[in-house]
């Protein structure tokens, strides 16, 4: 008798769960707007990086400790691999360097020249990179691997919402 | 029982979705590399799935012959977007085709090479490269004028004994080895260490046994730019002469290579992308012999079109620019010629188009005449005449 629920559990959980279980959101034409529109007006950071990046590999552990340390950093992960990668892969990497609850998102579009256009036009897909989105919508863009101090010194610099 | 339940949920949940994407990620090795027969036979080695096949057309690429395995079966191919199967034809009509997969999970690579002697009816097993099995990848084969094979590739042998003795070693080696047949190569040696290690090469040749490579080389301070390496003798690589100064400061991976092409004349060309501190987007440099420096680098497009992938070819006299670029809604194949060993070149011109993700765009010779080679999702293949080109 216990056992005839567990389908309808198990169906009830994965339709909850779901997105932030199956691993990360695909990313697709116009998910950076999305992106953009759920973050309206709140200080955020965008990293980007692959699982074909070595030094992407490398860097994220050091987010995982700055999510840990820092709770008023709000961080978006992207896996912009340039061919769709296997979702496990991504969220495993991730659930390794300490960031398993973070935002996270995977390119699943292998048209990347348009993704990445999206998402700004002058960035020809070279990782990691980082964006620090202000309240206001300006971003600032940290190529390469990201020196966390300027990450901290610009979340210190962002106004602090009332308590 | 809460927990084991939420357990199962996420493995299923998660199990459809990662089969899913795994295929995903399989199909999209997703390349088609020609070379030209003496006979007009074109040949096209196509990177599928998880096997490399190779097919042949007599009518310039309207219609294709039966696939025919050069894979014997299915392998973890490197899809890595600067890397591709290669072919080349030798003077004895043997079709030699290269091609790597990914051995592991960490993305170290295994290069093989095959050979064909029956006019691409069968191909020999795939032999590796070399030796070593640390890793390599973006391999690259060229015949050179006295018809020997000559095959370069990053190597990270190095970096294992370097790790291994507790010292940094950026990047990766840049490895040479030359084949009688190109079935079997012999000995592999480093031309030099710590070029970037994630970009394809450009392979030309300064005469019978004097390849000439071009690399992303890392110079000091992580500075990923690029150089020439011209050959004194087969297996004497010359100094390092960079391209240009772009200040491309990076430890990351560009997947960007550079083109190369030597002229009748002996001028050299190259064509790279960059987004150094001095300049960023596409770039064409020329040199006036092995010996000369580069001159200044002439910007080819604009870099809020994602300027990418270049490829030059040297045509008798004339000389042929490609690249990729996005307006928004298109990716665009951008043609330039240049009639005067590269000094003035004409406008660039729009030779093909597609609104969906697209190969490197590639450039093929056959008497006389220069086509572009283009693997297309939507349009699938097509080479096209550019000299038809209004």
């Amino acid at each position: 008798m216990r056992l005839s629920i567990l389908p309808v559990l198990l169906l009830s959980l994965a339709s909850i769960c779901g997105a932030e279980a199956a691993g990360p959101l695909p990313f697709e034409r116009g998910s950076w707007e999305k992106l953009r529109a759920s973050h309206a007006g709140q200080p955020t950071v965008v990293h980007f990086w692959s699982l074909t990046c070595g030094p992407c590999l490398v860097e994220l552990p050091h987010w995982g400790k700055l999510v840990t340390d820092r709770r008023d950093l709000k961080l978006v992960l992207i896996a912009a691999d340039p061919l769709p990668q296997e979702q496990e892969r991504v969220s495993a990497t991730l659930a390794a360097a300490g960031l398993a609850n973070s935002e996270s998102w995977s390119f699943t579009d292998r048209f990347y020249e348009r993704l990445r256009y999206e998402i700004d036009p002058a960035w020809a897909g070279e990782l990691p990179r980082t964006v620090m989105i202000d309240g206001d919508g300006k971003t600032t863009v940290l190529p390469g691997v990201a020196d966390l101090a300027q990450v901290r010194a610009w979340l210190d610099a962002r106004p602090k919402p009332n308590r | 029982m809460r927990k084991l339940l939420l357990g199962l949920g996420l493995l299923l949940v998660g199990g459809t979705a990662a089969a899913q994407h795994h295929r995903d990620a399989k199909d999209a090795a997703f390349t088609a590399t020609p070379a030209f027969g003496s006979d007009g036979t074109l040949w096209l080695v196509r990177a599928n799935a998880d096997r490399v096949v190779v097919v042949k057309s007599s009518d310039f690429g309207r219609s294709f012959s039966a696939p025919v395995a050069v894979t014997p079966e299915a392998m973890n191919l490197d899809w890595g977007p600067d890397a591709r199967a290669r072919i080349a034809v030798d003077p004895k009509g043997g079709l030699v085709v290269t091609f790597a997969i990914f051995q592991d999970k960490r993305f170290n690579g295994r290069a093989f090479s095959a050979r064909s002697n029956d006019n691409g009816v069968s191909f020999t097993r795939p032999r590796p490269l070399t030796a070593d099995t640390t890793s390599q990848r973006f391999e690259s084969v060229a015949i050179d004028p006295a018809g020997r094979v000559f095959a370069a590739w990053l190597d990270k042998r190095n970096v294992a004994r370097a790790v291994a003795a507790g010292r940094p070693y950026p990047g990766a080696a840049l490895a040479y080895a030359w084949s009688d047949d190109g079935a079997a190569f012999g000995s592999t040696s480093i031309a030099l260490d710590n070029t970037c290690e994630c970009c394809r090469l450009g392979i030309a040749f300064a005469g019978p046994g004097r390849p000439v490579i071009a690399f992303r080389n890392i110079f000091e301070g992580s500075i990923r730019d690029h150089a020439v390496v011209t050959f004194k003798d087969a297996t004497t690589p010359g100094p390092l002469r960079r391209v240009s100064v772009d200040d491309w400061k990076l430890e990351a991976c560009p997947h960007h290579g550079p083109s190369l092409a030597i002229a009748p004349d002996g001028s050299y060309h190259v064509a790279w992308f960059t987004d150094g501190k001095a300049r960023k987007g596409l770039f064409y440099a020329r040199a006036d012999s092995a010996d000369s420096a580069f001159g200044p680098p002439r910007a080819v497009s604009s870099p809020g079109r994602q300027p990418a992938r270049p490829y030059l070819l040297a045509d008798g006299r004339a000389l042929h620019l490609v690249w990729k670029e996005f307006d928004g809604i298109k990716a665009q194949v951008r043609w330039q010629a240049s009639r005067d060993g590269g000094h003035g070149w004409s406008e660039a011109r729009t030779v093909a188009e597609t609104d969906d993700a697209s190969d490197h765009p590639l450039l093929v010779a056959h008497a006389g005449r220069v086509y572009l080679s283009w693997l297309t999702k939507v349009q699938g293949y097509r080479l096209i005449p550019l000299e038809d080109q209004p």
